[in-house]
């Protein structure tokens, strides 16, 4: 159904794509631009996979035959409310900090009795399968819409965690000497027509870091943080990166640290 | 440039001493990208923490086979360049600048003929093409065509296409510059390893890393300098 959708949403959508990345707006009139928000919102087709996202979540499912109710991403179980807003994060029960998509991994694992290797395989969508993880990360983030980012950042391994995202994110390596400062670091610098996050720029970092995950149009699917480290390691010629493993949770709660306060408005859309 | 704030680094420190604890009760998470909960990383400063979560968390695909024979563990081990330049954020001392320059200057070799032009047109599709050395379940095959330059990427070229602007603008380079022996040990030297001009620079070492061969580098080099090339139009 989706293959038939898509095309039609995104004609009606047509040059509306273009203005899918609001200027910032002042403070007052904050009404209409919450209205504003909402109406390029309805006009997301990422809106279809927090939909699917909300259904899988509530839905009994896996070998165990339960739904993600009982899962606890941080503020107890089932607290969905602000929940991504304070991830990633270190959990007791895991022995490790778990950003959005290992914690839900662990529990896909831990309650409803998904096999692991599996889950990591068929995390990202392709052209011929579905990602269930896509949309149960854009949902799960969903609800934390108009929250300001706020990671923890007090336990030892998430500060321990946090020193080497931003060693990992300095690093050089590779055929081509590239670290993610290579293309982050400098202002309004543009690999074509894309314009680069600046690290160092915190307005930026804020922006960006709220609005993951994001309906990419040119992938025809909603697309993760994880799946973002995922492709900027492949342009950096490095191996793959594994999905949820600590490389990326670490680049992610340091990116996050950097983001603090950014506000959550997901799904966002991009190219 | 660090947000983190000084009472919540010296509670982190303080925390320290409950690490061997909390280490040691970490709890079981099963897969492979998993090992970290049972290392007392600590005991290690941020960099040695990186290096042993690169190398040892199964954070990457370090089996993968590259295109230059190797796998990819040999791909995320530094070298001494890729390691200062890192550790000093690309802001090397003069003294370890001297040095960097030093060894870029040594690293040089030349084409056996002196630097001559090659083929502006094969230069034009090296310095706009991406292909080449990424890694994925259907790696870039270099037996089907050798690697581009991506110079795109990070300059702008012929005035008809857009490039990036992680590096100047390139365009009407050898209109600008001239054809003369200087500028082209210049810019062959630039490509082969541009730490002989920019210690720490952005740019990567293309001859020097071996990801173009003595002919891609003379037909980029016509790619900038001959009269006829988009780039001087
Ligand atoms: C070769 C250049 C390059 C390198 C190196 C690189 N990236 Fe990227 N990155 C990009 C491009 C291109 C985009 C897409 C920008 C766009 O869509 O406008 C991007 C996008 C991103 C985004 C999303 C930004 C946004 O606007 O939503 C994040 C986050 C990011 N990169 C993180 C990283 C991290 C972490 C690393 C290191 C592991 C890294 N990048 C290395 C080129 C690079
Ligand atoms: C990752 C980005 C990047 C890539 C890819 C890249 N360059 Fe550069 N280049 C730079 C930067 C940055 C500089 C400026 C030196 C500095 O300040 O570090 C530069 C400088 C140069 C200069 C010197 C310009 C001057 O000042 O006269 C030349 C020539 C050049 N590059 C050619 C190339 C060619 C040819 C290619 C492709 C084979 C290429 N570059 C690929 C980043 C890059």
């Amino acid at each position: 159904m989706r293959v038939l959708l898509l095309p039609i949403l995104l004609a009606c959508l047509g040059a509306g794509l273009v203005l899918a990345q609001p200027a910032p707006v002042p403070e007052e009139g904050a009404d209409s631009i919450a209205d504003y928000r909402r109406m390029l919102r309805e006009g997301n087709p990422g809106e279809l996979w927090v939909a699917r996202g909300q259904q899988l979540f509530h839905a009994p499912r896996g070998p165990n035959a339960v739904s993600l109710e009982a899962c606890d991403l941080g503020l107890g179980a089932g607290v969905l409310d602000g929940a991504y807003a304070a991830l990633p994060r270190y959990f007791e029960d895991a022995g490790r900090v778990q950003d959005l998509e290992s914690r839900l991994v662990h529990c896909m694992v831990n309650l409803q009795g998904f096999d692991r290797a599996q889950l990591l395989q068929d995390a990202f969508s392709t052209g011929e399968r579905e990602s269930d993880m896509e949309a149960l990360a854009v949902y799960v983030a969903s609800r934390s819409n108009g929250m300001p980012l706020d990671v923890q950042l007090e336990h030892p391994r998430e500060l321990e965690l946090y020193r080497i995202g931003e060693t990992l994110f300095h690093r050089r390596s590779g055929p081509l000497d590239m670290s993610c400062a290579t293309c982050h670091s400098r202002e309004s610098r543009r690999i074509r027509l894309q314009t680069l996050m600046n690290i160092n720029s915190p307005v930026q970092v804020r922006e960006v870091m709220g609005s993951w995950p994001t309906y990419r149009v040119s992938h025809g699917t909603v697309r993760t943080l994880q799946h973002r480290m995922w492709d900027c390691h492949w342009q950096m010629r490095l191996p793959d990166v594994e999905y949820v493993s600590d490389a990326t949770v670490a680049l992610i709660l340091y990116l996050t640290e950097q983001g603090r306060g950014g506000v959550i408005d997901v799904p966002s859309i991009r190219r | 440039m660090m947000t983190l704030n000084k009472t919540r680094f010296a509670a982190g420190l303080a925390a320290i001493t409950l690490m061997l604890l909390v280490t040691a009760c970490a709890g079981p998470e099963s897969g492979k990208a998993d090992a970290s909960g049972k290392v007392d990383y600590t005991k290690m400063s941020a960099k040695e923490l990186g290096e042993y979560l690169i190398f040892e968390s199964n954070s990457f695909r370090l089996d993968m086979p590259t295109q230059e024979g190797t796998t990819a563990r040999e791909r995320m081990m530094q070298d001494d360049l890729q390691m200062l330049c890192s550790q000093t954020r690309n802001q090397p001392s003069p003294e370890q600048a001297g040095r960097i320059i030093a060894e870029a200057r040594a690293s040089m070799k030349y084409p056996e003929g002196g630097i001559q032009l090659g083929d502006w047109q094969r230069g034009g599709n090296l310095a706009w093409g991406g292909f080449g050395f990424r890694l994925a379940d259907q790696s870039d095959d270099h037996s089907r065509r050798a690697a581009d330059g991506a110079c795109y990427n990070c300059h702008a070229l012929s005035p008809q296409r857009t490039g990036g602007s992680l590096g100047p603008s390139l365009t009407g380079y050898g209109k600008s510059r001239g054809d003369s022996e200087a500028t082209r040990r210049f810019i062959y030297e630039m490509i082969y390893n541009p730490h002989a001009y920019f210690p720490c620079t952005n740019m990567p070492r293309m001859g020097y890393k071996g990801v173009l061969n003595e002919q891609a580098i003379a037909d980029i080099m016509a790619y900038l300098l001959h009269p006829d090339s988009p780039v001087n139009k």
